[in-house]
């Protein structure tokens, strides 16, 4: 027998762009034919709010990653691929999504009150720590905090966007470990 | 939860229960191969599988399913024979393991799908603890491109007893 190989399930069901949603399907011609599993559960407008804000949250994070980049930039070779992968988290997120939608929920806490929009706001962003460890540390604790508050949102989604919600937190919790213990 | 609902999550239990016996497998593997001081690490994600397997398994029956067993044998993706090696199987089994783990956030509901989510970040945690790199989706294979070697995966459900293959390396738990 093959080493643990997951045990998949047909590729083309997991093809799917994640947080496919009624109001997002249009987008989704390549993925047509999908059994959606899912349909029933939850509401796809709150699926819609769940992915918009993720990506809000993704983008709050980029920008954290460039404030910190910015004020030390000895860091930006280190930071390099977490931020790259906080990117394709947000853009997982938007996939699909017709507008950056702007559902006004307000609890986006952590990850700054900013406008979730584009990155090069650096400058703008909330003052970093001027130790290099400190600005780390402050990075490690956002990506725990929102991988924490992503988990707490997993009991409410369908099953596809949580799967891709769980993951994407488990891959925060591991950049805070990466932040946090490796040579800082 | 609908009859449907409750076998894809009973299915999805018993794959993350086959990877979690092979993950205690290849610890196994890895701690006859480790570096002295990445040893006390092997060992405690050893346990951590063990853990999690003796978790599956009573759910299973929990579900009213039968457990899969381990088999008798297994086959390493690559060939292990150094410390450096070691540490590469052992971030490659916390990557496979996360990709059960994410399937079974999809399959479950409430309680169990907190659970499992909880079991893909230890296994993110660990994975990036042995690598040292950032993975960007733990556990969705469709995501990733396959990277760091996984291996065609042939899909098939480790099932019990059939066609053991001859381990690459020789277990030494």
């Amino acid at each position: 027998m093959p080493f643990p190989s997951p045990s998949r399930t047909p590729s083309g069901v997991r093809r799917r762009s994640l947080f496919a949603s009624a109001a997002s399907a249009a987008l989704l011609a390549g993925c047509a034919a999908e059994p959606r599993p899912d349909a029933g559960r939850s509401g796809p407008s709150a699926v819609d709010r769940a992915r918009a804000r993720a990506a809000r949250d993704s983008r709050g994070l980029l920008e954290q990653y460039d404030a910190v980049i910015a004020a030390h930039p000895a860091l930006a070779e280190r930071l390099a691929p977490l931020r790259a992968t906080v990117a394709a988290h947000a853009a997982a997120f938007e996939d699909g999504s017709p507008t950056p939608s702007a559902t006004s929920r307000t609890a986006s806490a952590a990850s700054s009150g900013a406008s979730a929009t584009a990155s090069a706001t650096a400058s703008a962003s909330p003052a970093v720590p001027t130790r290099e460890k400190d600005a780390l540390a402050g990075l490690a604790a956002a990506e725990r905090a929102l991988a924490d508050r992503r988990a707490k949102a997993l009991p409410d989604l369908p099953g596809e966007p949580a799967r891709l919600l769980a993951s994407v937190a488990a891959a925060g919790a591991a950049h805070a470990y990466l932040l946090t213990e490796r040579g800082a | 939860m609908s009859d449907e609902a409750k076998a894809a999550e009973l299915k999805a239990l018993q794959a993350a229960l086959a990877a979690e016996h092979a993950a205690v497998y290849g610890y196994g593997v890895v701690g006859g191969r480790i570096s002295q001081a990445r040893r006390v690490a092997a060992r405690s994600a050893y346990d951590g599988h063990r853990a999690q397997r003796d978790a599956l398994t009573r759910e299973v029956r929990d579900l009213g399913g039968t457990p899969v067993a381990a088999s008798a044998g297994y086959a390493l993706p690559f060939p292990v024979q150094d410390a450096a090696a070691a540490v590469r199987l052992a971030a490659e089994l916390e990557n496979r393991v996360a990709g059960v783990y994410s399937d079974l956030v999809r399959a479950a509901m409430g309680a169990r799908r907190v659970a499992a989510a909880a079991s893909l970040r230890q296994a993110a945690v660990l994975a990036a603890r042995w690598s040292g790199e950032s993975v960007a989706f733990p556990g969705l294979a469709e995501r990733t491109g396959e990277a760091a070697g996984a291996t065609g995966a042939t899909g098939t459900a480790p099932a019990s007893g059939t066609a053991p293959a001859s381990p690459s390396a020789t277990p030494t738990a």
